[in-house]
């Protein structure tokens, strides 16, 4: 629509080239040193498998929900994992409502493959009656502002999503076995996902001149930089996925140093989502309590009386 | 006759109220509102040059997009975009930027029962906060009438399933007139009196629904004041300057 386009969001020459200049001498206009991350700060909703999460002015929404499905033919002792990913045009004048374009299309894809891929989420213990009923986790995306970055703070949100998220207990029952009843919340506890390890995507913005490197960019940087390179790596040091599609040509030993500094980050960043996630789970806890004010209390007269 | 609600409130009492402006940095302006555990966010972008090919050129032209918690986009969310959508033309003033598009983003954070009237609540702060010429603002609240005939206000997600029928209702704020000669009135009846949309679902007898409006106009007032103190408050503190 041309209504749209009129009111594209481009950077002036002027501040393209300031921020350039600034770079040189290693420093980024809102002030962080080249290899620094913005605050992150961890929400949680009050049902479980939401979060919101914000990376400076990035703010992104996770919300996990979970459905009993038939499994794929070839897989059939497995649950599915799909992550749904939404540009909402609140969050830049120029996403466009309907399709995801291509960067919704690739940060969903980038995702997928470190969470999915590289097993984060154990699938196999999702399924309940092999061949007939499985769980498929859906992970929903919403990208609410744009401050740039926006594949770290997505991920972020989905794994906080994912280790909150609660699914219903189910047992087998029936003559034969073969019918599945899913208990309600109020009768049987829950139960979490299970998740080996957390992937954690850490992106790079490179320029044309080699010497500058940056990570975390701004969406500022964004429009000025020229090649980016996303790597998601988890606490271990394992390596789940890179991702670099076009843009400068960056030489080997830059890759490596990147790959270095994301694992130390990666570590930094883990232990604050498990932070987070464990003050939510002893909030969910207290809750619980409170929600049984019928229980009856220990008579502590009786037993001295014995 | 009592009704025994579940979260122990009376038949008129509504959930808690928290709204927030300006959370969202891109857009010109935001609002959080959550009634309860329903919470919605809406973001205004403001006037755009151009409008749609079907709108009228010689006014502004209002555009909604809703986006659900999770899920496609089905005909209940065109549903909602058209009523807001209407219910936004009539109270902003269309004549002051023609042929520019305005618009309006809800994305739904949780469902907890009276969604659309927390979304209608929304888009109006989120309106006040981008600085979009309005001539009052609107105020939404759910009325549902129980099997037993009793009507409650501001239902939760388990009680609206429940009721025989229920109604959203949206009025326009009350007015504080400086002016010497009173609030503006139209035919006679103060302005307030006014109601801008009634959408309703179920069954419920004419008596019912003059009932409901009757209790909702009461509630307008107390969320008017809710808006009233918020915007005050606020406006004391931050500039979108820059």
């Amino acid at each position: 629509m041309e209504g749209r386009l009129a009111n594209a969001w481009r950077l002036t020459v002027n501040d393209k080239n300031f921020i350039k200049t600034a770079l040189l001498s290693e420093i980024r206009i809102d002030g962080r040193k080249p290899f620094e991350y913005r605050k992150i700060s961890i929400k949680f909703g009050r049902q479980d498998g939401s979060s919101e999460v914000q990376l400076g002015q990035t703010r992104v929404m996770g919300i996990v929900t979970a459905q009993l499905v038939q499994p794929y033919r070839d897989r059939p002792k497995e649950g599915m994992l799909s992550i749904f990913t939404e540009f909402s045009p609140m969050a830049d004048p120029s996403f466009e409502p309907g399709r995801p374009g291509e960067s919704a299309v690739e940060l969903g894809r980038i995702i997928n493959r470190g969470l999915r891929e590289s097993r984060a989420v154990d699938t196999e213990s999702l399924c309940i009656l092999a061949g007939k009923f499985v769980w498929a986790i859906r992970i929903d995306i919403h990208i609410l502002d744009n401050g740039g970055n926006l594949v770290d703070a997505a991920n972020i949100a989905a794994l906080a999503a994912l280790l909150t998220f609660r699914r219903p207990e189910c047992s087998l029952g029936g003559e034969d076995g073969q019918e599945v009843i899913v208990h309600p919340p109020e009768i049987r506890e829950p139960l979490p996902l299970m998740v080996h390890h957390l992937p954690i995507a850490i992106t790079f913005g490179f320029f044309s001149n080699e010497s500058i490197l940056l990570i975390d960019p701004t969406h500022n940087e964004e429009a000025v930089m020229s090649g980016r390179m996303t790597t998601t790596v988890n606490a271990n040091g394992d390596i789940c996925a890179i991702q670099k599609g076009g843009g400068e040509g960056i030489p080997q030993r830059v890759i490596m140093q990147c790959l270095q500094l994301a694992t130390s980050k990666a570590a930094s960043i883990t232990k604050q989502i498990k932070d987070a996630v464990e003050a939510f789970n002893t909030e969910r806890a207290l809750r619980k309590i409170k929600r049984h004010p019928t229980s009856t209390g220990v008579d502590v007269r009786e037993k001295q009386n014995q | 006759m009592e009704i025994d609600r579940e979260d122990g409130r009376s038949q008129n009492q509504l959930r808690p109220l928290a709204c927030s402006r300006n959370i969202l940095h891109r857009a010109h302006g935001s609002a959080s509102w959550s009634q309860g555990d329903t919470k919605v966010l809406a973001a205004v972008y403001g006037p755009k040059a151009g409008t749609k090919k079907n709108e009228n050129p010689e006014k502004a032209c209002i555009e909604v997009i809703w986006k659900p918690k999770t899920g496609q986009i089905g005909k209940l969310e065109k549903e909602y975009e058209m009523i807001l959508k209407r219910t936004l033309q009539s109270i902003c003033i269309l004549t002051v930027n023609p042929n520019t598009t305005t618009s309006v983003m809800i994305q739904v954070v949780n469902d907890d029962g009276a969604l659309l009237p927390s979304a209608i609540n929304a888009a109006c702060m989120a309106l006040v906060d981008a600085g979009i010429p309005m001539r009052h603002l609107a105020v939404s609240i759910c009325c549902c009438v129980a099997r037993s005939g009793l009507v409650i206000l501001d239902p939760t997600k388990l009680e609206e399933q429940k009721m025989k029928a229920f109604a959203y209702l949206v009025f326009p704020n009350s007015v504080h007139s400086v002016l010497p000669e009173g609030s503006p009135s139209v035919q006679g009846e103060p302005i307030e009196n006014g109601i801008i949309t009634s959408v309703t679902h179920g069954t419920m007898s004419v008596d019912d629904y003059f009932y409901c409006l009757e209790r909702g106009r009461a509630a307008s007032t107390k969320l008017s004041d809710f808006l009233r103190r918020n915007l005050q408050q606020q406006s004391t503190n931050s500039s979108k300057a820059g």
